[in-house]
C-alpha cells in the first residue's frame, strides 16, 4: 500500500516544469554530492538518496523530509550546517544549490522516475580498471613503448617539452641503486660503457634484477607497507624475535618474482596456503602489552589489521568506521566489523582470554619437538641457576670478610682515583685487599652520569672523607640491623646504597674474570662438577626448532558491531564480509574457519578495483619517486586523483592479466623513455609544471637512510653481502622496559646489509631515524627525505663516517699510486663518473693545502668524506 | 693562497651566493611556514616536564578534610568507576603530612617542600583541576605532550614549531634537555615530529658527554680544518649545481651551515662560566642537589635569549608508588630552587613577558595511600591519578597571581573548573599566538592538529 502510493506522488504529480528543474538543478547535485554514500547499495545512516522510495524511506534515525512543515525537513538542515549533521562532508553547498533543493523540498520534494545519472555513484577508484584505449600520437618520435605515449599526450597538451636523454653513466647510477639500493662499482660503470649492443641496458636490468641484492631494496619497500619490525613497540615493546623470518620471505618473494596475489594472499591467509611465515604481515603489528581492558587490548590488535590490510592493500582507510560511519568515503561500521569478523575469528595471540600479554609463535616443525625444545631449555636454565648458587655464596663469605672495615676501603678508593695513587700499595699499607680496594673505585669515582645516593660522597674532601666514609658505614649497618630486625623479608623502599653494596655488582664482589681462581677449593670442586653436567646437558639439546610470528584460525566470532568502538555497547550482529561500497558480485558472507582465505581470494579477484591499481602505483612511486597518486595510500575521496588515470589504469591491467609479476612491471617501466630523460629542470618545466606531475623530466631523489649506510660500507668492500638470518639470538634483547637496552642492536656493530638490522620500535637506530627511516608503527605509503643540519653533523662528524671515509681512504692511498688517478678512483666509486680536469686540480689543491701532507691518510680521509657529505652522493639524478 | 684568505674568499663567495637562490633556501628553514594566527604574547615556552606524575595533595592542593578519613577508603560516591594502575579502590586514605602556608600577595598556598616557588607564587597561576584520561605513564606523557595516547602525532614543540618556525639562526628551534637519572618513559615520543617534516623534531640535548651528537670535530680535526672542507663540500655542490641546474639541493648547504654555526654556538651556549656567579648560585648551580636541573633551567633561559621556540626539560622521575615522602622531597629539593630561579630571572631580565613557562606532569597521585607497611610507614607511596591534578603556568600571557579551578574535599576528583590537557594545549598555543583548531597538518586523508577533536583556551587564566 505504501509503495503504491509513493508511486502515485512520485509520478503521477511531477508537471513538466518541475520535471525539468529537477532534472537542470537537484538531480546533479544528488548525483554529484550525495550519491556515493547514500544509495541503494550503501545506505550510509540508512539513507538513500536515489530514488523516490529512498527519500520517502529516510534515514535510519526518521523522515528527512517534513511533509507538514517541508521548510524545517532535516535534508534541509543537514545542507544549511544547522544541526549536529552537516552535509555533504566535504564542504557546504554553493548558496545557490541549497537554494534550488530549499525550492524542490518545499514544492513537495518530486522524485520523477528514471532518468539516473549514469556512474552517479562511481567514484573512479571503486570501479574495476578496464585497459583504456592507448593516445595516438602526432609525433612518436620519442616513445619507446606505450607508458611514452600516454605521458607525451599530456605533454602535448600542456605543451612542454621532454628533459633529454640522462647520460649513460647516469643512468647506471639511478637504476643501479633504484634496483639494488647499492651504488655501481666503478668496474661496473667500464664494463657498461663499454656494452656497445643496442640491448645495453635491457641486459643491466636483467641483471641487476637477477641479483639478490634486488629482493633486499625491494623487499623493504614492501615492509614499509607493512609496517615491519622486530617488537611490539606500543607500551612495553617485547621482541619479535622470530620476526626475521617474515622479512626473509618478503625479500626472497621479491627475489623469486612471487607472483602478487599469491604474495597477498599468502600474507593474508598463509597459514592455510602451506606458507604460515608469511602472516608475519599481520601478526608483527605494535601491540599494547599491560593493557588491563583485555577485550579492548584485543579488538586493539583487529583494528591494526584492519589498518595495514585496508591502507596497505586496498589504498583505502577504513580504521576510522570503528567508531562512526566513515566521514569521506563509503564505508559504515557495519563494514567494518564485518570486517573484524575475520580477524577477530583469527588466532593473535597464544592466550587471549587470559594473558594477552603473551605473543603467540607457531612452530614450524613438529610440535612436539617445539616442547621436547623448550623442557631441555628449562633444564639448562636451572642447572645455570645452581651454578650462580654457588658464585652467590662465595661472593657473600667474602663481603661478610671484608664489610666491617668498609669505611676503610672507601677511603683507600678515594685516594686511589682522587689522588691518583696506586691500588697496590694504598692496599697494602693498610692491610687491605686490592681487588676490593679497586672494586669500590669503580663504584665511587663518578663519571658523568649522576648517582643520587653518592651525591654527598662526590663532594667529599680530603678534611670530610674519614667522616663521610664512617657516616655511609653507619647508615650501612643502621640498615642491616633494622633488615634484621623484621621478620618481612621484602622491601619495596629502598636504600640504594644498602643495595648496591649488597648486591651482586658489589664493590666488594669477585670481578667476572676472577670469579673461577679466586674461589674456595670446594667451590671449585663443586663448580667443576656442575660445570661438566651443563656442558653434557648442552651437548645434547636438540637444536632450537624454528618459530614464527604467525597467526592461526580461531575460534569463530559472532560479531556484533560496538557502537562508537565501545565494546560494552553492542549493536546489530554482523556477518564476515567484505565492505558494500567494494562488493562486485554481492556481500557474500565468508563461511570457511575464520574467513581469510576467501578475503585474500577477494582481494585479488579480478572484480577488485583497488588491489591492482594500488600496486602498480606503488611500483611506480618506488620508481619514481612520486605516485600516479600521490597518496599511494589513499585511493578514497580524501585522497589525490590520478596525475595519469589512463596510464594507471593501463597498468593495472597489464599487471593482473600477465600473472600479477612485479619483475615484469619493472622491464615494462624500466624499457620506457620516462625511465632514462635526465632530471634537470628547465625554466620552462619550472614555470608549466613545477611539481613535476606531468613527468616530463626525471624526478632526483635523495638517498634513503638504508643506502646511506650501504653505500659507505660498499666503497672499500667491507660491505658483508649475506642473505637473511637472524642477527640476535631469540633470547637477547629481551632487556627492561624504558631504557636504552632496547636498542635491537647498534648498527655500527655489523657490516651486514640495513635492511637485516633487528628493528626495535620504541628505540630505532639514530642514525636511520635522522635519515627519515620509517617509524614502523603504522603502514607506510611515502619516506619523507628531510635535509637537516643534525645530518649535516653525522655525516661531517660521527664516528661511523669518519672511519668509512678512513678506510676508504687507505684503500685509495695503498691501491692508487698516482694523487689524480686516486680523485679519479674516488669520483668513480662516490659519485659513478670520472672527474673533470679542473675538479682534479681542485680537489689536489685541498688535499696539498693540508697540513698532514699530500699523502697523508687525514688529507684523504677528509677529502673522502667531503665527497660522501656532498650533494653528487646523496641525491640521485 | 693561505687558509685565512681562502676563508675570506669563501666567505665572500658565500655572500653572494647567498644573496641569490640562496637567500630563499635559507630562509625558509629558519623561518616558519606560517605567521601567528593573531598577535602572539609569547615568543618561547619552557615546559617544565615533571615525569611520574607529581602529587598535588602534597605540593599544591591542601585538603585539610583528608586528615578526617585518614586511614579509612574514600566514600563510595566519590569513588565511581575510577580505575588505577595498581591499588584497589578501596585503599585507605593518606592526608598530606605537609604544611600549606600562604606567601606573597596573592596568598597562593603551597606546599613546606617548594619554599622557594611558594615565594615567587605572585608570578604563577596555579591551575588545581587538570584532568586526563590516561592512568598509564606512557599513554599518558603521549597525551599530555602530543594529545594523544597513541605513538606517532607530533609533540607540542614540533607543532609550536611548524606554527612559527624559530627565530635563532644557530641552534634548532626545539631543544630537549634531561634531569633526575633517566629519560622518560614515553622516550622520543615527548619530542617527535611525528608526520610533520623531520626539521620540527625536538633535538635531544645530551646529559653528558656532548650535549648534541656529533657536534665535536673528529679527533685530530680543528675548527679551521673543518671550515675548510665545508667550503670544499660547497664547492662540490656549486659545481654539482651548474651542471644539473638543480637549485633546490643546493639548499642543502645551509644545513651544513647551521651544523658549522652549531658547533661553534653551542659550546658557548652552554659555557655557563660566563653567568655571574649570583645567576649561578640562584639556580643552585653550586649544590650538588641543584645542579642537574639548575644547569638545564639556566640553559633554558640562555636558548629563549637566542630565540630558540621550544625548550622541554624533562624531569624523571615523581613517580612514587612507595617512599614517596622520602623522594618527593629529593625531587623537589632538586627542582624547587632552580624553578623559582628561572622565573625571577626571566622576569629581572623582561623576558618573562615573552616566554611561557608550564610545570607539570602526566597525571597526579592518588589520594589513597599504596604500599603501606605499618612496621615502615615512611615507606608509604601513591598511585596514578589523572582525575584532578595540579600545574603552574607563568609568564607570557597568563595572569600572575591566581588559582584555577578547584578539587572535591578529597583532592580525588574536580569540583570547578575542569580543564583537560587538551584544553592546556590549546591554551598554551593560544599564548603562541595560534588558533589550535586552525594549526592543523593534513596527513593520509585527514586534518590533524595537537587538540585532536577536543580543547578550548582557557580564559579564565589568561593576562
Amino acid at each position: 500500500m505504501r509503495s503504491i502510493l509513493i508511486g502515485i506522488w512520485a509520478a503521477g504529480t511531477v508537471s513538466a516544469q518541475t520535471g525539468e528543474f529537477f532534472e537542470r538543478s537537484v538531480r546533479p547535485v544528488f548525483a554529484e554530492q550525495c550519491q556515493t554514500c547514500h544509495n541503494a547499495k550503501v545506505r550510509m545512516g540508512g539513507l538513500d538518496l536515489t530514488s523516490a522510495e529512498g527519500v520517502a524511506k529516510g534515514a535510519a534515525s526518521g523522515a528527512v523530509i517534513d511533509r507538514a512543515d517541508p521548510g524545517s525537513s532535516r535534508l534541509l538542515r543537514a545542507i544549511g550546517y544547522d544541526g549536529a549533521i552537516k552535509m555533504p562532508p566535504s564542504g557546504k553547498l554553493s548558496d545557490e544549490r541549497i537554494r534550488a533543493i530549499r525550492s524542490w523540498v518545499r514544492d513537495g520534494a518530486a522524485w520523477p522516475a528514471g532518468g539516473a545519472v549514469p556512474g552517479a555513484t562511481a567514484f573512479w577508484s571503486f570501479v574495476p580498471p578496464k585497459a583504456p584505449v592507448v593516445p595516438k600520437l602526432r609525433n612518436e618520435r620519442w616513445v619507446r613503448n606505450d607508458i611514452d605515449r600516454f605521458l607525451a599526450a599530456s605533454w602535448e597538451a600542456a605543451r612542454v617539452t621532454p628533459a633529454a636523454a640522462a647520460g649513460r653513466l647516469t643512468l647506471l647510477r639511478r637504476v643501479t641503486f633504484d634496483l639494488t639500493g647499492l651504488p655501481p662499482t666503478p668496474e661496473q660503470g667500464s664494463e657498461f660503457l663499454a656494452d656497445q649492443s643496442p640491448q645495453a641496458f635491457e641486459n643491466l636490468v636483467e641483471r641487476l634484477l637477477a641479483s639478490p641484492r634486488y629482493g633486499e631494496r625491494w623487499g623493504r619497500h614492501w615492509l614499509d607497507v607493512a609496517r615491519y619490525a622486530d617488537s611490539t613497540g606500543a607500551d612495553e615493546d617485547h621482541r619479535y624475535p622470530h620476526a626475521w623470518r617474515y622479512r626473509d620471505y618478503v625479500i626472497d618473494a621479491f627475489n623469486r618474482d612471487l607472483p602478487y596475489d599469491r604474495f597477498v594472499t599468502e600474507q593474508i591467509a598463509g597459514d592455510r596456503t602451506g606458507s604460515i611465515v608469511a602472516t608475519g604481515f599481520l601478526a608483527l603489528g605494535p601491540k599494547l602489552i599491560a593493557e588491563r581492558d583485555k577485550v579492548k587490548a584485543f579488538y586493539d590488535i583487529v583494528d591494526e589489521q584492519i589498518d595495514v590490510v585496508s591502507r596497505g592493500i586496498l589504498g583505502l582507510s577504513i580504521s576510522c568506521a570503528r567508531c562512526h560511519d566513515h566521514k569521506f568515503d563509503p564505508v559504515s561500521t557495519r563494514d567494518y566489523y564485518s570486517l573484524a569478523a575475520i580477524f577477530a575469528s583469527t588466532k593473535q595471540l597464544a592466550d587471549a582470554e587470559s594473558n594477552p600479554s603473551k605473543l603467540y609463535f607457531t612452530p614450524l616443525g613438529p610440535a612436539e619437538e617445539a616442547r621436547r625444545y623448550q623442557e631441555h631449555q628449562a633444564k639448562i636454565a636451572a642447572l645455570e641457576k645452581e651454578i650462580e648458587a654457588v658464585y652467590t655464596k662465595q661472593r657473600q663469605r667474602r663481603a661478610e670478610k671484608l664489610r666491617p672495615r668498609m669505611a676503610d676501603y672507601m677511603q683507600a678508593a678515594w685516594r686511589v682515583y682522587a689522588k691518583g695513587e696506586k691500588a697496590e700499595p694504598v692496599a697494602g699499607e693498610a692491610g687491605l685487599d686490592a681487588i676490593a680496594v679497586q672494586g669500590w673505585v669503580r663504584y665511587l669515582k663518578p663519571h658523568g652520569e649522576r648517582i643520587a645516593h653518592l651525591d654527598r660522597w662526590h663532594a667529599v674532601t680530603e678534611s670530610t672523607v674519614g667522616v663521610l666514609a664512617a657516616e655511609y658505614q653507619e647508615d650501612y649497618q643502621r640498615e642491616a640491623a633494622e633488615r634484621r630486625k623484621s621478620t618481612a623479608r621484602k622491601y619495596v623502599g629502598d636504600n640504594r646504597f644498602f643495595t648496591d653494596v649488597n648486591g651482586a655488582a658489589s664493590p666488594f664482589a669477585i670481578p667476572e674474570k676472577l670469579r673461577d681462581a679466586m674461589a674456595s677449593p670446594e667451590a671449585k670442586q663443586e663448580l667443576a662438577s656442575l660445570r661438566a653436567s651443563l656442558d653434557e646437558l648442552r651437548r645434547a639439546s636438540p637444536p632450537e626448532p624454528p618459530l614464527a610470528c604467525a597467526v592461526a584460525e580461531g575460534k569463530q566470532v559472532r560479531q556484533q558491531v560496538f557502537r562508537r568502538g565501545d565494546h560494552n555497547q553492542r549493536g546489530d550482529t554482523v556477518p564476515r564480509a567484505v565492505p558494500a561500497i567494494l562488493a562486485v558480485d554481492g556481500q557474500p558472507e565468508f563461511r570457511e574457519g575464520s574467513g581469510r582465505l576467501e578475503l585474500a581470494r577477494w582481494l585479488v579477484s579480478p572484480g577488485n578495483p583497488l588491489t591492482a591499481r594500488v600496486m602498480v602505483n606503488r611500483i611506480w612511486q618506488w620508481h619514481f619517486g612520486e605516485g600516479l597518486v600521490r597518496t599511494p595510500s589513499n585511493f578514497g575521496k580524501t585522497g589525490e586523483a590520478p596525475t595519469h588515470p589512463e596510464l594507471l589504469d593501463y597498468l593495472a591491467v597489464r599487471f593482473s592479466e600477465s600473472g600479477w609479476s612485479i619483475k615484469a612491471m619493472h622491464r615494462l617501466i624500466l624499457s620506457s623513455n620516462a625511465y632514462r630523460m635526465r632530471s634537470a629542470s628547465s625554466a620552462a618545466h619550472e614555470e608549466r609544471d613545477p611539481e613535476n606531475r606531468l613527468l616530463a623530466r626525471f624526478p632526483r631523489r635523495r638517498l634513503d637512510a638504508e643506502e646511506i649506510r650501504d653505500a659507505l660500507l660498499s666503497f672499500d668492500g667491507a660491505l658483508d653481502l649475506t642473505v637473511g638470518g637472524a642477527l640476535q639470538k631469540m633470547t637477547e634483547g629481551n632487556e627492561k622496559p624504558f631504557t636504552n637496552g632496547r636498542l635491537g642492536m647498534d648498527p655500527d656493530s655489523t657490516r651486514r646489509r640495513t635492511v637485516y638490522l633487528p628493528l626495535r620500535r620504541s628505540n630505532l637506530p639514530g642514525a636511520l631515524a635522522l635519515f627519515d627511516f620509517v617509524d614502523s608503527v603504522t603502514t607506510a605509503e611515502v619516506r619523507s627525505r628531510t635535509n637537516v643540519a643534525p645530518q649535516a653533523l653525522y655525516l661531517m662528524n660521527s664516528p661511523f663516517v669518519t672511519e668509512r671515509s678512513a678506510s676508504f681512504a687507505g684503500k685509495l692511498l695503498s691501491g692508487v699510486p698516482m694523487p689524480a688517478a686516486r680523485v679519479e678512483r674516488a669520483y668513480r666509486t662516490v659519485f659513478g663518473r670520472p672527474p673533470q680536469a679542473d675538479e682534479i686540480e681542485r680537489d689536489l689543491h685541498y688535499i696539498h693545502g693540508f697540513p698532514a701532507g699530500p699523502n697523508s691518510l687525514e688529507a684523504w680521509a677528509s677529502y673522502c668524506q667531503a665527497l660522501i657529505a656532498s650533494n653528487e652522493f646523496i641525491y640521485v639524478r | 693562497m693561505t687558509r685565512i684568505q681562502a676563508a675570506h674568499s669563501r666567505r665572500q663567495f658565500l655572500a653572494r651566493w647567498a644573496g641569490g637562490f640562496g637567500a630563499s633556501a635559507l630562509g625558509s628553514l629558519f623561518a616558519g611556514q606560517q605567521k601567528p594566527h593573531f598577535p602572539a604574547k609569547a615568543k618561547s615556552v619552557i615546559f617544565l616536564f615533571m615525569e611520574g606524575g607529581p602529587s598535588q595533595v602534597d605540593l599544591f592542593d591542601p585538603k585539610p578534610a583528608l586528615v578526617k578519613w585518614n586511614d579509612q577508603p574514600l566514600p563510595d560516591s566519590l569513588r565511581g568507576n575510577a580505575r588505577f594502575a595498581f591499588i584497589q579502590p578501596n585503599a585507605k586514605v593518606w592526608a598530606s603530612e605537609r604544611t600549606f602556608r600562604r606567601q606573597g600577595a596573592s596568598g597562593i598556598e603551597v606546599s613546606d617542600w617548594l619554599p622557594h616557588l611558594a615565594a615567587k607564587s605572585d608570578l604563577i597561576t596555579l591551575v588545581r583541576s587538570v584532568v586526563s584520561d590516561q592512568v598509564n605513564h606512557v599513554p599518558g606523557q603521549l597525551m599530555l605532550q602530543c594529545g594523544s595516547p597513541l605513538a606517532g602525532r607530533p609533540s607540542m614543540g614540533a607543532w609550536a614549531l611548524y606554527g612559527l618556525g624559530t627565530e635563532s639562526q644557530d641552534l634548532p628551534g626545539f631543544v630537549v634537555l634531561f634531569s633526575g637519572g633517566r629519560a622518560p618513559q614515553a622516550s622520543g615520543g615527548i619530542y617527535t615530529n611525528g608526520f610533520l617534516p623531520s626539521a620540527y623534531q625536538g633535538t635531544p640535548f645530551r646529559s653528558s658527554g656532548d650535549p648534541v651528537l656529533h657536534l665535536s670535530n673528529a679527533p685530530g680535526f680543528d675548527r679551521a680544518a673543518q671550515r675548510q672542507r665545508i667550503d670544499l663540500i660547497r664547492d662540490l655542490n656549486e659545481q654539482h649545481r651548474l651542471r644539473t641546474g638543480d637549485a633546490e639541493i643546493a639548499s642543502r648547504v645551509a644545513s651544513y651551515e647551521l651544523a658549522f654555526r652549531m658547533q661553534a654556538e653551542a659550546p658557548a651556549l652552554l659555557d655557563l662560566s660566563k653567568e655571574t656567579a649570583a645567576t649561578r648560585a640562584s639556580y643552585g648551580l653550586d649544590s650538588p642537589d641543584t645542579r642537574q636541573f639548575g644547569s638545564n633551567c639556566l640553559l633554558a633561559r640562555r636558548m629563549v635569549e637566542r630565540g630558540v621556540r621550544f625548550i622541554l626539560l624533562s624531569h624523571a622521575s615523581w613517580d612514587d608508588h612507595a617512599d614517596l615522602e622520602k623522594n618527593h622531597a629529593r625531587n623537589c629539593l632538586m627542582t624547587d630552587q632552580p624553578a623559582a630561579a628561572l622565573l625571577e630571572d626571566l622576569r629581572q631580565r623582561g623576558l618573562l613577558d615573552s616566554t611561557l613557562v608550564v610545570w607539570g606532569g602526566e597525571f597526579g597521585r592518588t589520594p589513597m595511600v599504596q604500599h603501606e607497611n605499618p612496621t615502615r610507614p615512611e615507606t608509604r607511596g601513591r598511585d596514578h591519578h589523572p582525575y584532578a591534578f595540579s600545574m603552574w603556568l607563568a609568564g607570557g600571557g597568563i595572569a600572575r597571581g591566581r588559582v584555577h579551578g578547584k578539587t572535591d574535599d578529597f583532592g580525588f576528583g574536580v569540583a570547578e573548573d575542569k580543564v583537560h590537557v587538551h584544553d592546556v594545549q590549546a591554551t598554551i598555543l593560544h599564548c603562541l599566538g595560534l588558533d589550535h583548531e586552525k594549526l592543523t597538518f593534513r596527513f593520509q586523508g585527514r586534518d590533524f592538529r595537537l587538540t585532536d577533536v577536543e580543547g578550548s583556551v582557557v580564559k579564565q587564566i589568561l593576562a
